[in-house]
């Protein structure tokens, strides 16, 4: 049977695939996929909460609005990712190095 | 019959709220105006988005302090209403309306010739987000409002649309704030698991009954991601590498907003979270909850956050720079009252961050008008600017001081508070205060490096022509003199900021 355990496994996994991913991808596209992963994991584990705990319908409705603000966080990332390409012409964040110290 | 009743209470409870949260709708409804007004396109557009906004930060903050003694929730358990929350609340009023008022598009030359309409607009958003913040009493209330808050500070970073420094600042700091709220929001789904409920109070009773060792880890884990989400909003080490890079790419008017609003804020919601969230109150003091020592996690955080600040400062000659990692180490003063866990600690918090606004906000405008007249934000440029200009030295020289400090300014009244409330703890809390008395010694330093460049060094002989005097407007005389007299309020009237600070300890800890 699958129960609420499988769930938070499911949720861990999606957490550390993303947190890879911010580490190690370099391009500004795929990290904000990444974070995508994580606001994910979290969605993941709120339901399960909600379905297998105590919690009522809180942890669901709370789900729906961090969708709502995933996507409206998505938005302005790309704008300033793609104004910046037009800046630079490279999507690559280790050229995004003009500020130091 | 029994619908009715409920309806009814439905309507009483929409009503009362709506009376509450008038701050908030005059906010809303300015942001709309704004937007309208920015939409036709007349030449006159910008001062009359400046006009509203000022306009709706007064009507907010005074009707905010109307509300002050009220202790309850609104719109279903959602926001608070408490004298805490409205001291914070006023605090971010005050600042954004100095902000808006003192720092604007005539006297900055980076935000010359770019739109105002979105400028203010912005300006409103992020305010009203922070005051959502301050008072939110759910765990979705205060994501939606540190969400909304980072959104719109990330497009006020990259106001200038072509520019390269400003569109990387903001692409650094969407990408660390979103990857520390996720993993905040990780730890919020946490607490929700455990406890099964979003609300602060109730959350606080189901940790009170005990959790089993298992669970107890987890907490723990929770906790540090929180603190994640938290840290980013404040610019606290190890969450702190955006501040820098957005305090030097953004326009400098957005910088002094972004080193006080948003700070305060998150300094609100942490001490509700830590205070409210996962400690009792007892007495004059709080009580932990059981299975979750979360003082000992911020007091490491504290002591990173000034050393690393401080340090970093020493070697900074971009004013800009200089003053955001100043302005990290002040958020590591500032730990140290929540992690004093008591009343006076949370009063050192609300005081601290009243002294850091009339510090900070005069010290950035001093950056402000010299770029404005001279067109540079470096430290190596400021030789002679006694001879220059005289104002901007002694007003910096009072600022810079403050920052320091040195009595009888403001700063120095700041840390007396939060250091007091940490020495009070006991033998234990000693180490942890001369850390701070080590890191007021080091950043004494390169604020004196400050001091040195404006009045004691000469300028290059190099330059064949001596650089001009500087001519401020009358509205920067003022608004300079203003600044630098608020910093000596010690000396003319503490009273009432205390007795305000002291009567609005109270939290409210309820559902």
């Amino acid at each position: 049977m699958i129960g609420l355990s499988h769930y938070l496994i499911l949720s861990a996994a999606l957490f550390c695939l993303g947190l890879l991913g911010l580490l190690t991808r370099r391009n500004a596209v795929h990290v904000l996929m990444s974070i995508e992963l994580i606001l994910n994991s979290a969605n993941v584990n709120l339901v399960a909460f909600s379905r297998y705990g105590s919690g009522g319908l809180a942890g669901q409705l709370f789900a729906v609005f961090v969708i709502v603000i995933a996507a409206a966080e998505v938005a302005v990332a790309l704008a300033i990712v793609l104004t910046l390409y037009r800046i630079k012409r490279t999507p690559n964040l280790d050229q995004a190095s003009t500020l130091r110290g | 019959m029994h619908d009715a009743t409920q309806s009814t209470q439905l309507l009483t409870e929409i009503a009362r709220s709506g009376w509450h949260f008038l701050p908030e709708t005059a906010l809303t409804i300015a942001l709309l105006l704004v937007v309208l007004v920015d939409a036709s396109r007349a030449r006159w557009r910008g001062s009359v988005c400046q006009v509203l906004t000022l306009l709706a930060l007064a009507s907010a903050f005074a009707l905010r302090i109307a509300d002050r003694a009220t202790s309850d929730t609104i719109w279903f358990h959602m926001l608070t209403r408490d004298p805490l929350g409205a001291f914070f609340s006023a605090l971010v009023l005050g600042a954004a309306f100095l902000v808006v008022a003192s720092f604007t598009f005539r006297n900055s030359r980076e935000l010359a010739g770019l739109g105002p309409g979105e400028f203010y607009a912005l300006m409103l958003a992020a305010t009203l987000s922070s005051l959502l913040l301050i008072s939110a009493n759910d765990l979705a209330m205060l994501y939606l409002a540190l969400e909304m808050l980072s959104l719109s500070s990330y497009i006020l970073v990259a106001y200038f649309k072509g520019d390269r420094m400003s569109n990387e600042a903001s692409l650094k700091y969407l990408l660390f704030g979103a990857a520390s709220t996720g993993a905040m929001l990780y730890g919020l789904s946490l607490f929700y698991g455990l406890t099964g409920t979003t609300r602060l109070g109730e959350i606080q009773r189901a940790l009170a009954a005990g959790l089993s060792d298992a669970n107890a880890l987890t907490l723990y884990v929770a906790v540090v991601f929180v603190v994640a989400g938290f840290g980013f909003k404040t610019a606290a080490v190890p969450f702190h590498f955006w501040c820098p890079d957005a305090y030097e790419g953004a326009p400098t008017p957005v910088t002094a907003y972004l080193s006080v609003v948003p700070k305060a804020a998150g300094f609100a919601i942490l001490t509700r979270f830590f205070f409210v969230g996962l400690s009792t109150p007892l007495g004059s003091e709080w009580q932990l909850a059981p299975s979750v020592h979360w003082p000992a996690l911020l007091m490491l955080i504290s002591a990173l956050t000034m050393t690393v600040g401080n340090v970093a400062a020493l070697t900074q000659t971009n004013m800009k720079r200089l003053l955001a990692y100043s302005s990290i180490a002040h958020a590591g003063y500032v730990l140290m009252g929540v992690v004093a866990l008591s009343e006076n600690g949370a009063r050192g918090v609300m005081v601290y961050l009243f002294a850091y606004l009339l510090m900070n906000l005069g010290a950035f405008l001093v950056v402000l008008l010299v770029h404005k007249h001279e067109g540079t934000f470096d430290l190596r440029d400021y030789p002679g600017l006694i001879r220059r200009s005289p104002l901007l030295t002694a007003t910096m020289s009072v600022f810079v001081l403050s920052l320091m400090g040195i009595p009888p300014l403001v700063g120095f009244v700041g840390k007396l508070y939060v250091f007091g409330a940490v020495i009070e703890k006991g033998p234990s809390y000693y180490w942890f205060a001369v850390v701070g008395a080590l890191n007021a010694a080091l950043a004494a330093f390169y604020y004196a490096r400050i001091l040195k460049a404006m009045i004691i060094d000469d300028e290059s002989e190099s330059e064949a022509a001596p650089k001009p005097v500087i001519r401020l407007a009358l509205y920067d005389r003022a608004w300079l003199t203003l600044f630098a007299a608020a910093n000596l309020t010690p000396l003319l009237l503490w009273g009432p900021v205390d007795v305000w600070a002291r009567s609005a300890l109270s939290l409210y800890t309820g559902r």
